[in-house]
Protein backbone atom coordinates (compact mmCIF):
# COMPACT_ATOMS: atom_id res chain seq x y z
CA UNK A 1 0.00 0.00 0.00
CA UNK A 2 2.94 2.23 0.62
CA UNK A 3 4.02 1.79 -2.97
CA UNK A 4 0.60 2.93 -4.14
CA UNK A 5 0.70 5.85 -1.75
CA UNK A 6 4.12 7.02 -2.91
CA UNK A 7 3.25 6.51 -6.58
CA UNK A 8 0.12 8.64 -6.17
CA UNK A 9 2.06 11.25 -4.19
CA UNK A 10 4.66 11.46 -6.99
CA UNK A 11 1.77 12.07 -9.38
CA UNK A 12 0.54 14.92 -7.19
CA UNK A 13 4.04 16.42 -7.13
CA UNK A 14 4.27 16.19 -10.92
CA UNK A 15 0.94 17.96 -11.39
CA UNK A 16 2.06 20.65 -8.97
CA UNK A 17 5.24 21.19 -11.01
CA UNK A 18 3.08 21.38 -14.13
CA UNK A 19 0.85 23.99 -12.48
CA UNK A 20 3.84 26.08 -11.38
CA UNK A 21 5.19 26.13 -14.92
CA UNK A 22 1.84 27.01 -16.47
CA UNK A 23 1.33 29.77 -13.86
CA UNK A 24 4.76 31.19 -14.72
CA UNK A 25 3.92 31.06 -18.43
CA UNK A 26 0.59 32.80 -17.88
CA UNK A 27 2.11 35.46 -15.63
CA UNK A 28 4.48 36.38 -18.46
CA UNK A 29 2.01 36.01 -21.32
CA UNK A 30 2.09 39.76 -21.97
CA UNK A 31 5.87 40.16 -21.68
CA UNK A 32 7.53 40.85 -25.04
CA UNK A 33 10.05 38.21 -26.05
CA UNK A 34 9.03 35.80 -23.29
CA UNK A 35 9.35 32.12 -24.12
CA UNK A 36 6.97 29.69 -22.45
CA UNK A 37 8.39 26.62 -20.75
CA UNK A 38 7.24 23.03 -20.57
CA UNK A 39 8.18 20.12 -18.34
CA UNK A 40 8.58 16.50 -19.32
CA UNK A 41 7.43 13.71 -17.05
CA UNK A 42 8.29 10.05 -17.27
CA UNK A 43 7.45 6.90 -15.38
CA UNK A 44 9.83 5.49 -12.78
CA UNK A 45 10.11 1.75 -12.55
CA UNK A 46 12.32 -0.88 -11.02
CA UNK A 47 11.98 -3.74 -13.49
CA UNK A 48 8.28 -4.61 -13.62
CA UNK A 49 7.41 -2.61 -10.54
CA UNK A 50 6.06 0.87 -11.10
CA UNK A 51 7.19 3.53 -8.64
CA UNK A 52 5.30 6.56 -9.89
CA UNK A 53 6.51 9.43 -12.00
CA UNK A 54 9.31 11.97 -12.06
CA UNK A 55 9.98 15.33 -13.66
CA UNK A 56 12.77 14.81 -16.18
CA UNK A 57 13.38 18.34 -17.30
CA UNK A 58 12.07 21.77 -17.98
CA UNK A 59 12.76 23.62 -21.21
CA UNK A 60 11.94 26.95 -22.70
CA UNK A 61 10.08 26.51 -25.98
CA UNK A 62 11.70 28.75 -28.56
CA UNK A 63 8.81 28.83 -31.02
CA UNK A 64 8.49 32.20 -32.73
CA UNK A 65 6.06 34.65 -31.12
CA UNK A 66 3.88 36.91 -33.25
CA UNK A 67 5.45 40.23 -34.25
CA UNK A 68 3.25 43.19 -33.42
CA UNK A 69 3.61 46.89 -34.15
CA UNK A 70 4.73 48.82 -31.11
CA UNK A 71 4.90 52.41 -30.03
CA UNK A 72 8.42 52.51 -28.59
CA UNK A 73 10.87 54.46 -30.78
CA UNK A 74 13.67 51.91 -30.31
CA UNK A 75 11.69 48.66 -30.32
CA UNK A 76 13.14 45.83 -32.34
CA UNK A 77 12.10 42.22 -32.85
CA UNK A 78 13.77 39.16 -34.31
CA UNK A 79 12.06 37.30 -37.11
CA UNK A 80 13.62 33.84 -36.96
CA UNK A 81 15.93 32.16 -34.46
CA UNK A 82 18.64 34.01 -32.54
CA UNK A 83 19.04 36.45 -29.66
CA UNK A 84 20.03 40.04 -29.00
CA UNK A 85 23.31 40.32 -27.13
CA UNK A 86 22.96 42.44 -23.99
CA UNK A 87 25.37 43.23 -21.19
CA UNK A 88 25.32 44.70 -17.72
CA UNK A 89 28.23 45.11 -15.27
CA UNK A 90 30.51 43.12 -17.55
CA UNK A 91 28.11 40.15 -17.76
CA UNK A 92 26.67 39.02 -21.02
CA UNK A 93 23.22 37.62 -21.57
CA UNK A 94 20.96 36.88 -24.49
CA UNK A 95 17.36 37.91 -24.97
CA UNK A 96 14.62 38.13 -27.55
CA UNK A 97 12.96 41.04 -25.78
CA UNK A 98 13.68 44.08 -27.98
CA UNK A 99 12.04 46.71 -25.80
CA UNK A 100 14.89 49.22 -25.49
CA UNK A 101 14.96 52.82 -24.38
CA UNK A 102 17.59 55.47 -25.10
CA UNK A 103 19.67 56.50 -22.12
CA UNK A 104 21.42 59.89 -21.67
CA UNK A 105 24.80 58.29 -22.49
CA UNK A 106 23.46 57.16 -25.88
CA UNK A 107 23.20 53.47 -25.03
CA UNK A 108 20.02 51.47 -25.54
CA UNK A 109 18.94 49.66 -22.41
CA UNK A 110 15.96 47.53 -21.47
CA UNK A 111 13.92 48.11 -18.32
CA UNK A 112 16.28 45.98 -16.21
CA UNK A 113 19.27 48.06 -17.31
CA UNK A 114 20.77 45.58 -19.77
CA UNK A 115 22.53 47.40 -22.58
CA UNK A 116 22.20 46.35 -26.22
CA UNK A 117 25.71 45.40 -27.23
CA UNK A 118 27.52 47.49 -29.85
CA UNK A 119 25.09 50.39 -30.23
CA UNK A 120 25.63 53.97 -29.09
CA UNK A 121 23.35 56.67 -30.43
CA UNK A 122 25.16 60.01 -30.94
CA UNK A 123 23.69 63.01 -29.16
CA UNK A 124 22.81 64.83 -32.37
CA UNK A 125 20.62 62.04 -33.75
CA UNK A 126 17.13 63.22 -34.63
CA UNK A 127 15.76 59.92 -35.86
CA UNK A 128 16.99 56.35 -35.47
CA UNK A 129 15.99 53.29 -37.42
CA UNK A 130 17.19 49.74 -37.76
CA UNK A 131 17.14 47.95 -41.10
CA UNK A 132 16.25 44.30 -41.71
CA UNK A 133 19.94 43.47 -41.95
CA UNK A 134 20.74 45.04 -38.58
CA UNK A 135 22.17 48.32 -39.92
CA UNK A 136 21.47 51.10 -37.43
CA UNK A 137 21.03 54.42 -39.26
CA UNK A 138 20.41 57.92 -37.94
CA UNK A 139 19.33 61.24 -39.37
CA UNK A 140 20.97 64.37 -38.01
CA UNK A 141 20.59 68.05 -38.81
CA UNK A 142 23.48 67.73 -41.28
CA UNK A 143 23.18 64.37 -42.95
CA UNK A 144 20.66 61.65 -43.48
CA UNK A 145 20.88 57.89 -43.24
CA UNK A 146 24.28 57.73 -41.56
CA UNK A 147 25.22 54.17 -40.49
CA UNK A 148 26.42 54.17 -36.90
CA UNK A 149 26.37 50.50 -35.98
CA UNK A 150 25.43 47.05 -37.14
CA UNK A 151 23.41 44.78 -34.90
CA UNK A 152 24.46 41.20 -34.80
CA UNK A 153 22.44 38.34 -33.43
CA UNK A 154 23.69 35.36 -31.44
CA UNK A 155 22.65 31.81 -32.25
CA UNK A 156 23.43 28.68 -30.26
CA UNK A 157 23.90 25.06 -31.27
CA UNK A 158 21.38 23.93 -28.61
CA UNK A 159 19.31 26.90 -27.37
CA UNK A 160 16.99 24.61 -25.36
CA UNK A 161 19.89 23.88 -23.01
CA UNK A 162 20.39 27.55 -22.11
CA UNK A 163 19.70 28.61 -18.54
CA UNK A 164 16.94 31.17 -17.96
CA UNK A 165 18.18 34.19 -15.97
CA UNK A 166 15.15 36.34 -15.33
CA UNK A 167 11.99 36.57 -17.37
CA UNK A 168 13.38 37.01 -20.87
CA UNK A 169 17.14 36.62 -20.38
CA UNK A 170 19.12 33.49 -21.11
CA UNK A 171 22.71 32.56 -20.46
CA UNK A 172 24.58 29.80 -22.27
CA UNK A 173 25.66 26.59 -20.53
CA UNK A 174 28.14 23.87 -21.44
CA UNK A 175 25.33 21.90 -23.01
CA UNK A 176 24.03 24.75 -25.14
CA UNK A 177 27.40 25.47 -26.73
CA UNK A 178 28.95 28.88 -27.40
CA UNK A 179 27.28 31.83 -29.05
CA UNK A 180 27.83 32.25 -32.76
CA UNK A 181 27.24 35.75 -34.10
CA UNK A 182 25.31 35.99 -37.34
CA UNK A 183 24.60 38.89 -39.66
CA UNK A 184 20.84 39.31 -39.85
CA UNK A 185 18.99 39.57 -43.11
CA UNK A 186 21.14 37.16 -45.12
CA UNK A 187 19.55 34.19 -46.84
CA UNK A 188 18.36 31.69 -44.24
CA UNK A 189 19.41 33.94 -41.36
CA UNK A 190 17.02 35.73 -38.99
CA UNK A 191 16.09 39.32 -39.79
CA UNK A 192 15.34 42.35 -37.66
CA UNK A 193 11.94 44.05 -37.59
CA UNK A 194 12.14 47.67 -36.45
CA UNK A 195 9.18 49.26 -34.68
CA UNK A 196 7.89 45.81 -33.77
CA UNK A 197 7.97 43.65 -30.67
CA UNK A 198 7.77 39.88 -30.44
CA UNK A 199 4.83 38.81 -28.31
CA UNK A 200 5.34 35.97 -25.88
CA UNK A 201 4.64 32.57 -27.44
CA UNK A 202 2.36 31.53 -24.56
CA UNK A 203 -1.10 30.50 -25.69
CA UNK A 204 -3.62 31.51 -23.05
CA UNK A 205 -6.25 29.02 -24.20
CA UNK A 206 -3.76 26.17 -24.11
CA UNK A 207 -2.49 27.25 -20.68
CA UNK A 208 -6.00 27.29 -19.25
CA UNK A 209 -6.60 23.81 -20.61
CA UNK A 210 -3.34 22.67 -19.03
CA UNK A 211 -4.43 24.11 -15.68
CA UNK A 212 -7.78 22.31 -15.82
CA UNK A 213 -6.26 18.96 -16.68
CA UNK A 214 -3.48 19.35 -14.07
CA UNK A 215 -6.07 20.15 -11.43
CA UNK A 216 -8.19 17.10 -12.26
CA UNK A 217 -5.17 14.83 -12.42
CA UNK A 218 -4.03 16.18 -9.04
CA UNK A 219 -7.43 15.36 -7.54
CA UNK A 220 -7.40 11.86 -9.01
CA UNK A 221 -3.92 11.23 -7.57
CA UNK A 222 -5.10 12.54 -4.20
CA UNK A 223 -7.88 9.91 -4.37
CA UNK A 224 -5.13 7.33 -4.84
CA UNK A 225 -3.37 8.48 -1.67
CA UNK A 226 -6.69 8.44 0.20
CA UNK A 227 -7.53 4.94 -1.00
CA UNK A 228 -4.13 3.62 0.07
CA UNK A 229 -4.60 5.25 3.46
CA UNK A 230 -8.12 3.87 3.81
CA UNK A 231 -6.92 0.36 2.98
CA UNK A 232 -4.26 0.63 5.66
CA UNK A 233 -6.96 1.63 8.12
CA UNK A 234 -9.10 -1.36 7.09
CA UNK A 235 -6.11 -3.67 7.50
CA UNK A 236 -5.52 -2.26 10.97
CA UNK A 237 -9.11 -3.10 11.91
CA UNK A 238 -8.47 -6.79 11.22
CA UNK A 239 -7.38 -7.24 14.78
CA UNK A 240 -10.32 -6.72 17.06
CA UNK A 241 -9.19 -6.06 20.55
CA UNK B 1 -6.52 -23.37 1.32
CA UNK B 2 -8.97 -22.27 3.92
CA UNK B 3 -11.19 -19.20 3.89
CA UNK B 4 -8.71 -17.08 5.81
CA UNK B 5 -5.97 -17.73 3.24
CA UNK B 6 -8.39 -17.04 0.37
CA UNK B 7 -9.33 -13.71 1.86
CA UNK B 8 -5.66 -12.92 2.51
CA UNK B 9 -4.89 -13.50 -1.15
CA UNK B 10 -7.89 -11.36 -2.13
CA UNK B 11 -6.56 -8.51 0.00
CA UNK B 12 -3.09 -8.84 -1.53
CA UNK B 13 -4.64 -8.84 -5.01
CA UNK B 14 -6.65 -5.69 -4.22
CA UNK B 15 -3.45 -4.05 -3.04
CA UNK B 16 -1.72 -5.08 -6.28
CA UNK B 17 -4.57 -3.60 -8.32
CA UNK B 18 -4.24 -0.35 -6.36
CA UNK B 19 -0.49 -0.27 -7.09
CA UNK B 20 -1.18 -0.54 -10.83
CA UNK B 21 -3.95 2.10 -10.78
CA UNK B 22 -1.88 4.65 -8.84
CA UNK B 23 1.13 4.04 -11.08
CA UNK B 24 -1.07 4.74 -14.09
CA UNK B 25 -2.62 7.84 -12.52
CA UNK B 26 0.78 9.22 -11.54
CA UNK B 27 1.75 9.05 -15.20
CA UNK B 28 -1.32 10.78 -16.59
CA UNK B 29 0.99 13.55 -17.88
CA UNK B 30 3.96 11.43 -18.97
CA UNK B 31 4.15 11.72 -22.75
CA UNK B 32 4.45 8.39 -24.51
CA UNK B 33 3.40 6.43 -21.41
CA UNK B 34 1.16 3.46 -22.07
CA UNK B 35 -1.03 2.38 -19.23
CA UNK B 36 -0.51 -0.99 -17.57
CA UNK B 37 -3.53 -3.24 -17.40
CA UNK B 38 -4.09 -5.22 -14.21
CA UNK B 39 -5.84 -8.59 -14.40
CA UNK B 40 -6.83 -10.58 -11.34
CA UNK B 41 -6.47 -14.28 -11.96
CA UNK B 42 -7.72 -17.22 -9.96
CA UNK B 43 -5.45 -20.13 -9.20
CA UNK B 44 -5.24 -22.96 -6.69
CA UNK B 45 -3.10 -20.69 -4.51
CA UNK B 46 -5.64 -17.89 -4.40
CA UNK B 47 -6.10 -14.66 -6.27
CA UNK B 48 -3.14 -12.97 -7.93
CA UNK B 49 -2.64 -9.77 -9.91
CA UNK B 50 -0.82 -9.87 -13.22
CA UNK B 51 -0.07 -6.79 -15.25
CA UNK B 52 0.46 -6.47 -18.93
CA UNK B 53 1.35 -3.60 -21.21
CA UNK B 54 -1.31 -2.12 -23.47
CA UNK B 55 -0.76 -0.99 -27.06
CA UNK B 56 -3.50 1.54 -27.46
CA UNK B 57 -2.56 4.64 -29.48
CA UNK B 58 -2.29 7.79 -27.38
CA UNK B 59 -3.82 11.10 -28.42
CA UNK B 60 -1.46 13.44 -30.24
CA UNK B 61 -0.68 16.90 -28.92
CA UNK B 62 0.83 19.59 -31.15
CA UNK B 63 3.89 21.32 -29.69
CA UNK B 64 5.41 23.06 -32.72
CA UNK B 65 8.96 21.99 -31.86
CA UNK B 66 10.54 20.36 -34.90
CA UNK B 67 12.16 17.51 -32.97
CA UNK B 68 9.12 16.50 -30.94
CA UNK B 69 8.09 13.29 -32.61
CA UNK B 70 4.91 11.28 -32.19
CA UNK B 71 4.51 7.73 -33.45
CA UNK B 72 1.23 6.76 -35.07
CA UNK B 73 1.09 2.98 -34.99
CA UNK B 74 3.30 0.33 -33.42
CA UNK B 75 7.01 0.54 -32.85
CA UNK B 76 9.21 2.76 -30.73
CA UNK B 77 12.15 5.12 -30.96
CA UNK B 78 15.57 3.61 -30.41
CA UNK B 79 17.45 5.65 -27.83
CA UNK B 80 20.80 4.42 -26.56
CA UNK B 81 20.27 0.74 -25.73
CA UNK B 82 16.58 1.16 -25.00
CA UNK B 83 13.36 1.95 -26.80
CA UNK B 84 10.76 4.53 -25.91
CA UNK B 85 7.48 5.94 -27.20
CA UNK B 86 8.25 9.32 -25.68
CA UNK B 87 9.48 11.47 -28.57
CA UNK B 88 10.47 14.76 -26.90
CA UNK B 89 13.92 15.26 -28.40
CA UNK B 90 16.07 18.37 -28.41
CA UNK B 91 19.14 18.91 -30.50
CA UNK B 92 22.29 19.11 -28.38
CA UNK B 93 25.43 21.10 -29.25
CA UNK B 94 26.90 18.17 -31.17
CA UNK B 95 23.79 17.83 -33.32
CA UNK B 96 22.52 14.66 -31.66
CA UNK B 97 18.81 14.44 -30.83
CA UNK B 98 18.65 13.62 -27.13
CA UNK B 99 15.71 13.02 -24.81
CA UNK B 100 15.50 14.30 -21.26
CA UNK B 101 17.31 11.26 -19.91
CA UNK B 102 20.24 12.22 -22.14
CA UNK B 103 19.82 9.26 -24.49
CA UNK B 104 20.52 9.91 -28.16
CA UNK B 105 18.05 8.94 -30.89
CA UNK B 106 19.36 6.27 -33.27
CA UNK B 107 18.51 5.77 -36.90
CA UNK B 108 19.23 2.61 -38.88
CA UNK B 109 22.90 3.70 -39.27
CA UNK B 110 23.52 4.57 -35.64
CA UNK B 111 23.19 7.76 -33.61
CA UNK B 112 21.70 10.63 -35.65
CA UNK B 113 23.69 13.83 -36.18
CA UNK B 114 21.67 16.61 -37.74
CA UNK B 115 21.59 20.39 -38.22
CA UNK B 116 18.87 22.74 -36.89
CA UNK B 117 17.11 22.58 -40.23
CA UNK B 118 16.79 18.80 -40.41
CA UNK B 119 13.31 17.38 -40.92
CA UNK B 120 11.85 13.98 -40.18
CA UNK B 121 9.30 12.81 -42.71
CA UNK B 122 6.21 10.72 -41.99
CA UNK B 123 7.94 7.52 -43.11
CA UNK B 124 10.85 8.14 -40.72
CA UNK B 125 13.30 9.47 -43.32
CA UNK B 126 15.64 12.05 -41.78
CA UNK B 127 16.47 14.82 -44.27
CA UNK B 128 19.16 17.38 -43.67
CA UNK B 129 19.87 20.12 -46.21
CA UNK B 130 17.60 18.45 -48.77
CA UNK B 131 19.46 15.13 -48.57
CA UNK B 132 18.22 11.95 -46.88
CA UNK B 133 20.83 11.14 -44.23
CA UNK B 134 19.25 8.29 -42.31
CA UNK B 135 15.92 6.81 -41.34
CA UNK B 136 14.24 5.68 -38.16
CA UNK B 137 13.69 1.94 -37.92
CA UNK B 138 9.91 1.61 -37.79
CA UNK B 139 7.55 -1.25 -38.53
CA UNK B 140 5.51 -1.08 -41.75
CA UNK B 141 2.43 1.10 -41.45
CA UNK B 142 3.82 3.29 -38.66
CA UNK B 143 4.07 7.01 -39.29
CA UNK B 144 6.04 9.72 -37.57
CA UNK B 145 4.45 13.07 -36.88
CA UNK B 146 6.97 15.83 -36.34
CA UNK B 147 6.11 18.81 -34.10
CA UNK B 148 3.80 16.75 -31.90
CA UNK B 149 3.93 14.37 -28.95
CA UNK B 150 1.93 11.27 -28.14
CA UNK B 151 0.21 11.82 -24.81
CA UNK B 152 -0.21 9.26 -22.06
CA UNK B 153 -2.97 6.68 -22.66
CA UNK B 154 -4.04 6.83 -19.02
CA UNK B 155 -7.73 7.56 -18.54
CA UNK B 156 -8.07 9.22 -15.10
CA UNK B 157 -11.76 8.26 -14.78
CA UNK B 158 -11.03 4.60 -15.42
CA UNK B 159 -8.17 4.61 -12.92
CA UNK B 160 -10.23 6.37 -10.24
CA UNK B 161 -12.84 3.65 -10.74
CA UNK B 162 -10.13 0.99 -10.44
CA UNK B 163 -8.99 2.58 -7.17
CA UNK B 164 -12.52 2.53 -5.75
CA UNK B 165 -13.03 -1.06 -6.87
CA UNK B 166 -9.75 -2.14 -5.27
CA UNK B 167 -10.62 -0.34 -2.06
CA UNK B 168 -14.05 -1.96 -1.82
CA UNK B 169 -12.72 -5.40 -2.72
CA UNK B 170 -10.16 -5.00 0.05
CA UNK B 171 -12.87 -3.96 2.48
CA UNK B 172 -15.11 -6.88 1.51
CA UNK B 173 -12.27 -9.34 1.99
CA UNK B 174 -11.49 -7.84 5.37
CA UNK B 175 -15.15 -8.09 6.46
CA UNK B 176 -15.28 -11.69 5.31
CA UNK B 177 -12.09 -12.41 7.19
CA UNK B 178 -13.60 -10.92 10.34
CA UNK B 179 -16.73 -13.04 9.83
CA UNK B 180 -14.65 -16.20 9.49
CA UNK B 181 -12.72 -15.17 12.58
CA UNK B 182 -15.97 -14.63 14.51
CA UNK B 183 -17.21 -18.09 13.49
CA UNK B 184 -13.97 -19.68 14.60
CA UNK B 185 -14.07 -17.78 17.82
CA UNK B 186 -17.50 -19.23 18.45
CA UNK B 187 -16.43 -22.76 17.70
CA UNK B 188 -13.32 -22.39 19.80
CA UNK B 189 -14.87 -20.74 22.80
CA UNK B 190 -18.64 -21.40 22.85
CA UNK B 191 -19.30 -24.80 21.24
CA UNK B 192 -17.01 -26.69 23.57
CA UNK B 193 -18.15 -24.81 26.63
CA UNK B 194 -19.88 -27.27 28.91
CA UNK B 195 -22.58 -25.72 30.95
Amino acid sequence: MNRAMYAAASGMAAQQTQLEIVADNLANAEVAGFKGAAATFADVRAGEIGLGTTTLGRHALFAQGKLVKSSGPFDVAIDGPGFFVVERDGHRAYTRNGEFAREPDGSLRNSAGWRLDGVRIPGDALAVRVERDGRVAIDTAHDRDRTIARLRLATFPAPEAMRPAGATLFVPTDASGRARLVEPGAHGAPSIAFGMLERSNVSIVESVMQILSAQRAYEANAKGVQAADEMLRIANNLHRG
Amino acid sequence: MDGMEWMGSAMRAARGALDVATQNLANASSDGYRKAQAAITLSARGLAVSTHATHEQGAVRRTGRAFDLALLGDGAFRVGDATTRSGAFVRDRDGRLVDDRGRALRGTCGVLHVSERATIAADGTVRDGGRAVDRLALPAGTHVLSGALETSTVNPIGETLAILTAQRAFETAQKTMLAIDATREKSANDVVRVQ
